[in-house]
């Protein structure tokens, strides 16, 4: 037996086709939670999660006389959302550079745990932990960030990278070797400030 | 550098970031679906094929009647020069039933 609330995609977009308000209310509450997901994961500094979700929603609309329903309707917008974020990230002109002064307690604590113990134990500050890669990610080129996050926060594969990006598959694997050797580098010369 | 070792730094970064809980709220506030649809619809209506074969005939009529203009010009165009290079007279009564007084 079907789900009597199960939401009906095509229905709604052939009357958001239509003009039909109330069915593009439908579908911005039915597809917020998918995007505000992805916003929130590669959110830029300095841009408002709401105003990024309003872009995405507003390109979404636009082009919806293009979508041909080759790829479930969430893949499309959840590349739409990808591909805004990854505009915004590369409009930022200057990263902000990472220095040990500028971080928090928690943060600090956390870089110092994972910098010095060699043992296979997470640092138990979470939510500290998350700024921090954040902070670190900041230091990245937007592609490679993108790659980053996907591949070891959100732990999606690269076939699902390629879905979202319209990436190759080598090009994610050159973009992931050479963002997580940054992040190496950048380790490195943290330890050597930090023996000195 | 070996992306799932643990001992690396990043790998046991990025595996107490993902424990982070998010604890924010995934629906949309309140408001914002009002808003964003009736942006969205402002803008760009998509027009029906009617209005669209009406405004390509429309510019295609505007086309011809600029041509027939030209044309019916160019043809009157010997009658119009005569006539402005006639002289015209304008007789004013007033002024003949004044001389005709003196």
């Amino acid at each position: 037996m079907s789900d009597p609330t199960a939401f009906d995609l095509a229905g709604c977009l052939q009357r958001v086709r239509q003009r039909d308000q109330s069915a593009a209310r439908e579908l911005v509450d039915e597809l917020y939670p998918l995007v505000i997901r992805i916003v929130r994961a590669h959110l830029p500094r300095q841009v408002a999660e709401e105003d990024l979700s309003q872009e995405i929603f507003m390109k979404m609309f636009t082009r919806l006389e293009q979508y041909q329903g080759a790829v479930p309707f969430s893949h499309w917008v959840s590349r739409i959302a990808v591909t805004t974020c990854i505009d915004h990230l590369r409009a930022q002109k200057r990263r902000p550079e990472f220095r040990w002064a500028d971080l928090s307690e928690d943060e600090a604590g956390v870089l110092d745990a994972v910098l010095t113990n060699e043992s296979d134990q997470t640092p138990d500050n979470a939510l500290a932990a998350r700024e921090l890669v954040n902070k670190l990610l900041d230091q990245l080129n937007p592609s490679d960030r993108l790659v980053l996050q996907l591949l070891d926060l959100e732990q999606k594969t690269v076939a699902e990278i390629r879905a979202l990006t319209g990436w190759n598959s080598s090009l994610i694997k050159v973009r992931a070797f050479r963002a997580r050797r940054k992040l190496q580098k950048l380790f490195q010369e943290l330890q050597r400030k930090e023996h000195s | 550098m070996n992306p799932t070792d643990r001992r690396h730094p990043w790998s046991r970064l990025a595996a107490a970031a993902r424990s982070a809980p998010d604890d924010r709220d995934p629906s949309a506030p309140f408001g914002f679906s009002t808003r964003v649809a009736a942006l969205a619809l402002s803008n760009n209506p998509p027009r029906s094929s009617f209005s669209m074969v009406f405004e390509r005939l429309s510019w295609r009529a505007l086309g011809v009647a600029c041509v027939l203009m030209l044309a019916s010009v160019a043809v009157s165009y010997p009658a119009i020069a005569r006539t402005s290079d006639d002289e015209v007279t304008v007789r004013d009564p007033v002024a003949e039933v004044l001389e005709l007084e003196s």
